[in-house]
């Protein structure tokens, strides 16, 4: 009989032991080294761009010599005293920051309430196609963000930009440059397309809240108007913050819409702006604003965070008394149906139909000018940069194949990388390298994607050591959306592979296969839905996706976001609009599939 | 087929802290080696060590005369490479592949032609009572059908040491005792060194031919079941084997009460060693009228549980709770006194060391279940 008493440890192994020991292992699993790889990969593709844009803003760039009177290379203050100080910094910097704020916080109070209301609608009240509006009503988020500017132009252009007018201008009703263009219009187009973003995230909490906290207020004699400011509405707080910032957040990075809508009155906001700088190559000045940008994003996630750590203290657990309990309108259903009717029309309908039927029309959805010609003419008289219609010629087709090859690269890319963060994180075994991975590849969600374009042009745009300049390619353009990207497709992959855990692997491990024959016969075929779901997500949103690509394209690579764009530079309003409906078409068509297939819903992807 | 030895194996993830510390153990040849212990004991991470998914921080560990691991030697053999057979708690089979793909997997990574293949893994099918649901998915088995497809994937490689991590814990009872007989069954059969983690000592009581319990990353008796339960090497096995658990009363420097009672007791038996605790197994203690010689004292009924075969019935004795387990129907009723006698008691020194009773020198093994009662304190001796 074996009695033990007290053991201690055995000595530890001398080191150089441990070390052959540990090599040894390695050599078997390689893991390790993948984990590694990875380290050095988001390294290079996440956080040197950002450290190389900081750099940027305090160094002297060459050409700006002569002005600072310090030598190209040194340190200086010289960029942060144009930007904040100088004679010019209103225009460069304080301008497009307030108007940034002005937009920012306007586009929030609008798509606040309108999201908020439309979420009250179709969760908690029975109004008529409740389910129907529930769908519906989340559609302009399908859309590209500046689907809803270019209606705009075409319904309220006036002479000031030059090009055809809009539809009342046409018709004869000046329309002013305050309805016309700048802070007015962005907001509300802005707000159209970010509603359905705060619609989400407000009906997910609403629906969530447990009806019995309701009823106790109201079993202890609170009137109805008392429990919806007591009860309801500190409940909602955590997912209205949330919705608040986020909102916020996008629209600091958009730049489609304040393009299209701002710049002809002269109305800048920082996305702008910085786009301004890099296109005058003032590299120091847009790297100081790519820096704010990245400062007030990286902010407004860490508020975002620390909210709702604090709030998670009231997390509602939703038992049986989360069943639905929708109030009665009674009278007025039908009224409120129609409102959320008219949402929609305002939202989709409008837009859309103006878009097809300004593509329909010579003078601006006059039905009697209607022609094909912008579709399908072989030559259109008067405009030079695109003689023919967007479907003949090569121009439309390129762009296209060109999309599909970049973004489907990158969503690829993008899906393998971060099924790869997640086995590493999952089986990893060095705790630093876990941390590393799943902080850094979240990084990017903290910046907005075209400050990350500015900062990954700070580090790519000229040659460094053995990697030579990659300003232009469709390498460069690729990587940079692979790596925005990233923070959706890790998470993804890091919950799909500790959902799977480590024994399936394990157990094949135990039956004699290698680690090549693990990943090929058990890993990935088992995570092949997951992988799907990780291509498909990037894929729509990187279609839609124009702050970065245009950063980052050059006229030799036309992307279907950067032609539309382009044409709108020329002024053909009707091609512009043309484009921008079949991005349109295939992003909800994709959207609509994706959600019909797979029954994910939209609110994980919300990378848009 | 091989032994399995560990050598000085410890493992720590870091921060002093040892999830297993210093352990010394041998199973031997066509053992079936139950490691009992709490969870959080150790006996995963050891049984994880021999597959090769975790690596010790020091030791050595080899099947046969073959090193696998050795830090201090630099030796290391992958999983892959080892040969072993491993059931995972939750079966881990692979929801891609169909059963007969489950079960064919290592034998196609042995590279067996495909006809030998398809026999073997029908075999192994058979052997476990599942062939006839051989082109189904996992997903659509029960939990106990799962348990046996796992069982079968690692048979048909017919290795020659299975370790099984806590196999029965997800199926139901009637399932689990099943279970029991057939891994028995499958023991004697393939002939195959057996190594068993389960938190449940009455699994480890009923199936292994070797028991080693473990606590806090420590080995703390290596010995046959029935050894085991007849003479506890500790406290800690002595309390952690057997239901309802051994009553252990600490008799301490002034004992009072129960304490002083059973100590006036054992020392008119003359132990060499004054007891710092002893203990006493529920079905040890009986009811009525003593032999001549047994320990007893006035008991008060505070409860009948009865269950079926057995009754437990909860005493208090000299204002301390015992319980009692009888195999014979209790007449009393709660508020009945009774007396309470018991011939059987385990002794403890201060380190809580099991105290060898006199002439137990020649400790008689093995058969040991049945009145053999050489290493108790005798009462009528």
């Amino acid at each position: 009989m074996a009695v033990l008493t007290k053991t201690e440890p055995p000595p530890a192994p001398p080191r150089r032991r441990r070390l052959v020991y540990r090599l040894r292992v390695l050599r078997h699993d390689p893991t390790a080294a993948l984990g590694l790889i990875l380290v050095i990969l988001l390294a290079y593709l996440v956080v040197a761009p950002l450290v190389a844009v900081i750099s940027d803003a305090f160094r002297l760039q060459y050409g700006d010599d002569v002005h600072a009177g310090q030598r190209a290379g040194e340190w200086t203050g010289y960029y942060l005293w144009r930007v904040f100080r100088s004679q010019i910094s209103g225009l460069l910097f304080w301008e497009p920051l307030l108007n940034t704020l002005v937009v920012a916080v306007g586009t929030t109070l609008f798509a606040l309430v309108l999201g908020g209301g439309m979420a009250w609608l179709v969760t908690r009240t029975n109004v008529p196609g409740r389910k129907w509006l529930a769908g519906a009503l989340v559609v302009p988020y399908m859309l590209p963000s500046w689907t809803f500017s270019l209606a705009w132009l075409s319904l309220f252009k006036n002479e000031r930009a030059g090009g055809q007018v809009g539809f009342l201008q046409a018709q004869g009703v000046h329309t002013p440059d305050w309805l016309a263009y700048g802070a007015l219009p962005i907001i509300v187009t802005l707000g159209l397309h970010y509603y359905p973003f705060v619609l989400l995230l407000v009906g997910n909490a609403l629906r969530r809240i447990d009806v019995q906290l309701e009823d106790s207020a109201r079993v202890l004699g609170a009137p109805r108007r008392v429990v919806i400011r007591r009860i309801v509405v500190p409940l909602m707080l955590p997912a209205l913050s949330s919705a608040v910032l986020l909102v916020i957040g996008r629209v600091l990075g958009t730049f489609g819409t304040p393009y299209v809508l701002g710049l002809p009155a002269d109305y800048r906001v920082l996305s702008t702006g910085l786009f301004q700088s890099i296109r005058d190559r003032s590299t120091g000045v847009a790297s100081v604003i790519a820096t704010v940008i990245v400062v007030i994003g990286v902010l407004i996630v860490f508020t975002d965070m620390r909210l709702m750590r604090e709030h998670r203290r009231f997390v509602t657990v939703g038992g049986k008394g989360a069943m639905d309990r929708l109030s009665d309108l009674r009278g007025r259903r039908w009224p409120t149906f129609a409102l959320g009717l008219l949402v929609f029309a305002v939202s989709v309908l409008v837009p859309v139909l103006t878009l097809l039927l300004s593509t329909v029309t010579r003078t601006p959805l006059d039905l009697s000018t209607f022609t094909l010609d912008y579709w399908f003419a072989e030559r259109l008289p008067g405009a030079v940069g695109f003689p023919h219609g967007v479907l003949r010629g090569s121009e439309l087709w390129e762009a296209a194949w060109n999309s599909l090859r970049v973004v489907g690269l990158a969503s690829l890319i993008c899906a393998v990388a971060g099924l790869l963060v997640g086995y590493v994180v999952v089986r990893g075994t060095a705790p630093r390298i876990v941390g590393f991975l799943r902080q850094v590849s979240f990084l990017p969600y903290l910046v907005p994607g075209i400050a990350f374009a500015a900062a990954s042009l700070s580090l790519f745009a000229v040659a460094r050591g053995p990697v030579p300049a990659l300003y232009g390619t469709t390498f460069l353009l690729i990587l940079v959306m692979a790596v925005t990207h990233l923070p959706y497709s890790s998470r993804s992959g890091i919950a799909a592979m500790t959902q799977l855990g480590r024994e399936p692997e394990e157990a094949a491990q135990i039956a004699g296969a290698s680690w090549w024959q693990r990943m090929r016969r058990i890993v990935f075929p088992i995570q092949k839905g997951a992988l799907v779901t990780g291509i498909v997500l990037p894929f729509i949103s990187g279609l839609k996706e124009l702050s970065i690509v245009i950063m980052l394209t050059t006229t030799g690579t036309q992307l279907l976001t950067t032609l539309s764009i382009g044409l709108v530079d020329y002024g053909y309003t009707q091609l512009a609009n043309a484009v921008v409906l079949m991005i349109a078409l295939v992003s909800f068509t994709m959207t609509y599939l994706t959600q019909r297939l797979t029954n994910s819903s939209l609110a994980s992807g919300l990378g848009g | 087929m091989p032994a399995i030895t560990l050598r000085g194996v410890a493992k720590s993830y870091g921060g002093g802290d040892y999830a297993v510390k210093n352990l010394d153990l041998t199973v031997p040849d066509g053992a079936f080696m139950c490691l009992l212990g709490p969870s959080g004991c150790g006996k995963t991470t050891t049984l994880r060590m021999i597959a090769g998914l975790e690596q010790p921080t020091a030791g050595t560990i080899a099947v046969g005369d073959q090193v696998l691991d050795s830090v201090e030697g630099g030796l290391y053999v992958p999983p892959e490479k080892r040969g072993m057979g491993l059931v995972f708690q939750n079966y881990a089979l692979w929801p891609h592949l169909s059963i007969r793909g489950n079960v064919e997997f290592g034998l196609r990574m042995r590279k067996v032609p495909a006809a030998e293949r398809r026999s073997r893994a029908e075999a192994a099918l058979r052997m476990v009572h599942v062939d006839a649901a051989m082109d189904r998915y996992p997903s659509q088995l029960s939990g106990g059908q799962q348990q046996r497809v796992a069982l079968a994937r690692m048979l048909a490689v017919n290795p020659s040491v299975l370790l099984l991590d806590e196999p029965l814990s997800n199926l139901d009872a009637r399932l689990r005792l099943e279970m029991r007989a057939e891994l028995k069954r499958i023991h004697e059969e393939s002939g195959a060194t057996i190594v068993f983690v389960t938190h449940d000592q009455l699994e480890a009581l009923t199936m292994a031919t070797d028991i080693a319990v473990m606590n806090d990353g420590e080995l703390q008796q290596l010995a046959a079941p029935m050894d085991m339960y007849a003479r506890p090497a500790n406290r800690f096995v002595a309390e952690f084997v057997g239901s309802p658990p051994m009553a252990i009363v600490d008799v301490g420097p002034s004992p009072t009460g129960l304490a002083a009672s059973l100590l006036r007791f054992t020392e008119s038996r003359s132990t060499r060693v004054p007891p710092a605790a002893v203990g006493i197994r529920p079905e040890a203690l009986r009811l009525g009228a003593p032999p001549g010689s047994a320990w007893h004292e006035e008991a008060l009924v505070e409860a009948v549980l009865p269950a079926g075969s057995s009754w437990t019935v909860r005493l208090r004795v000299l204002d301390t709770e015992l319980y009692a387990l009888s195999y014979t129907p209790v007449q009393a009723v709660p508020g009945d006194v009774l007396t309470c006698w018991t011939e059987e008691m385990h002794l403890f020194d201060a380190d809580g060391v099991r105290i060898p009773s006199e002439g137990s020198s020649a400790d008689p093994s093995g058969d040991s279940s049945e009145g053999s009662s050489e290493d108790r304190v005798e009462a009528g001796a």
